[in-house]
């Protein structure tokens, strides 16, 4: 096996071109469901060769309760740096769990908290709050899922650009976007390298609901107005990220992307263009990857079950 | 004590929302006395207080001296007071774009020149 055991740790670095060229050139929705996969199906294989190396490299140490076969010499061979790779797996796995567990936590706390915000205020679908803060959000939940929006926010658009808001909402939680942005969240978690595909899968979304308002209102002129507005009378409520150098951030790409045509249903590019032969180049690339990535969680798996004294 | 003889514990929130509508129900300032009778003695003089202090820390209510107690004006209603706890916990969430899918997120330096030209340009074109 040799170093092949550590593919899946690296391998998500291959999802990179393609997380790019996906966010660009497929319709949002079809770019959503590919990279959450990939991240789920990658974020899965590193976890389970994490989870096994940390057997192989640990199971003979004393007070250990794993089968001291799954240590034999046979099995380390397929291991290579076996003890310091087992040792190092141990608190990268508890990282990988508690980092997982606390934003599920989160994701939790927050949606309950909310809607316990807002518990007083008759059950519509949308609350209007009156407050100078201008933000609109789809909150989703077990029993009603509600759009928050505030007056702020309301008072600055027209009415087709209202409708194009609450389209745009509405177009989150039907599509249960917020489970999209939490599997990728937690695929993240699990292997750092997966955090770009989280950035992608965070923008595509938003395209997702941008591209559905604008199919329900009719004018995507509309809509891109709607967001611009909205972004330029919120733009004083600052979020302390890293600022990308250079690179526009996601709402004038947005505009942009509704000012142009709307994307082809088509759900490939043609492999005979330039765009298409790298998406399909990158794609393949990805494909390998992924499956290698799950061949080397698989074989160690098989190596260790062999391992197993019944 | 009298917490727990009660079918059914209520949460903090609804609570709040009683007070603060049979507030709203009065003709001018109330004393808290007046609001628990209003609520059909349901709930504890002492509780009621301290609905009544924590709605005061979060704005939505006012106080004055009366005598030697406090007479209690409503500021805002029910749509108010969930404004301001959806403030708190949105302020207080680092990462709340992750569970709530904002309209748009926060524009980035150099954004706001960009977005204001293409949306001009759009403006333009559409004029044609």
């Amino acid at each position: 096996m040799g170093v092949f055991v550590f593919l899946p740790l690296v391998l998500p670095l291959t999802a990179w071109p393609i997380a790019r060229l996906a966010e660009q050139h497929l319709h949002p929705r079809t770019a959503t469901r590919l990279l959450t996969g990939l991240a789920g199906a990658m974020a899965t294989c590193s976890s389970v060769c994490l989870g096994l190396l940390m057997v192989v490299g640990t199971a003979q140490l004393p007070g250990n309760p794993l089968p001291d076969g799954w240590s034999d010499p046979e099995v380390r061979a397929a291991v290579p740096y076996d003890e310091v790779a087992g040792r190092a797996a141990v608190p990268a796995l508890l990282v990988v769990v508690a980092a997982c567990g606390g934003t599920l936590w989160r994701h939790w706390r927050m949606r309950r908290r909310a809607h316990r915000a807002l518990a007083g205020l008759p059950g519509t679908e949308v609350a209007v709050l009156p407050d100078e803060a201008p933000y609109a959000y789809a909150l989703p939940g077990k029993a009603r899922d509600r759009i928050v929006v505030t007056t702020a926010l309301l008072s600055c658009l027209e009415p087709a650009e209202r409708r194009a808001l609450f389209a745009h909402e509405r177009a989150h939680l039907t599509a249960r976007h917020h489970r999209f942005l939490l599997a990728v969240r937690l695929a993240a978690h699990a292997n750092p390298f997966l955090y770009p595909l989280r950035t992608a899968v965070s923008y595509t979304t938003e395209r997702w609901a941008d591209e559905e308002a604008a199919e329900l209102v009719g004018r995507r002129r509309t809509v891109a107005r709607a967001i611009g507005k909205a972004a330029l009378v919120s733009r004083g409520t600052p979020v302390p990220t890293l600022a990308e150098f250079a690179a526009p951030g996601p709402v004038p790409r947005r505009v942009a992307a509704l000012l142009a045509p709307a994307p082809a249903a088509r759900y490939w590019p043609s492999v005979f263009t330039a765009v298409g032969a790298a998406a399909w180049t990158a794609a393949a690339g990805t494909a390998v990857s992924a499956m290698s990535s799950a061949n080397s969680a698989l074989t160690l798996a098989v190596i260790l079950h062999a391992a197993t004294p019944l | 004590m009298n917490q727990r003889q009660r079918p059914r514990r209520r949460g903090q929130g609804e609570l709040e929302g009683l007070v603060l509508s049979a507030l709203r129900e009065a003709d001018g300032p109330a004393s808290a006395g007046w609001v628990q009778e209003r609520l059909g003695g349901d709930l504890a003089y002492t509780t009621v207080i301290t609905i009544l202090t924590r709605l005061l820390a979060k704005g939505a209510v006012t106080r004055e001296r009366a005598g030697r107690s406090f007479a209690w004006t409503p500021v805002s209603d029910q749509a108010g007071l969930a404004a301001h706890k959806m403030r708190k916990l949105l302020d207080g969430e680092s990462d709340r774009e992750a569970v709530l899918a904002s309209f748009v997120t926060s524009l980035e330096p150099g954004d706001e020149r960009l977005l204001r030209e293409v949306l001009s340009r759009a403006k333009a074109e559409g004029e044609d």
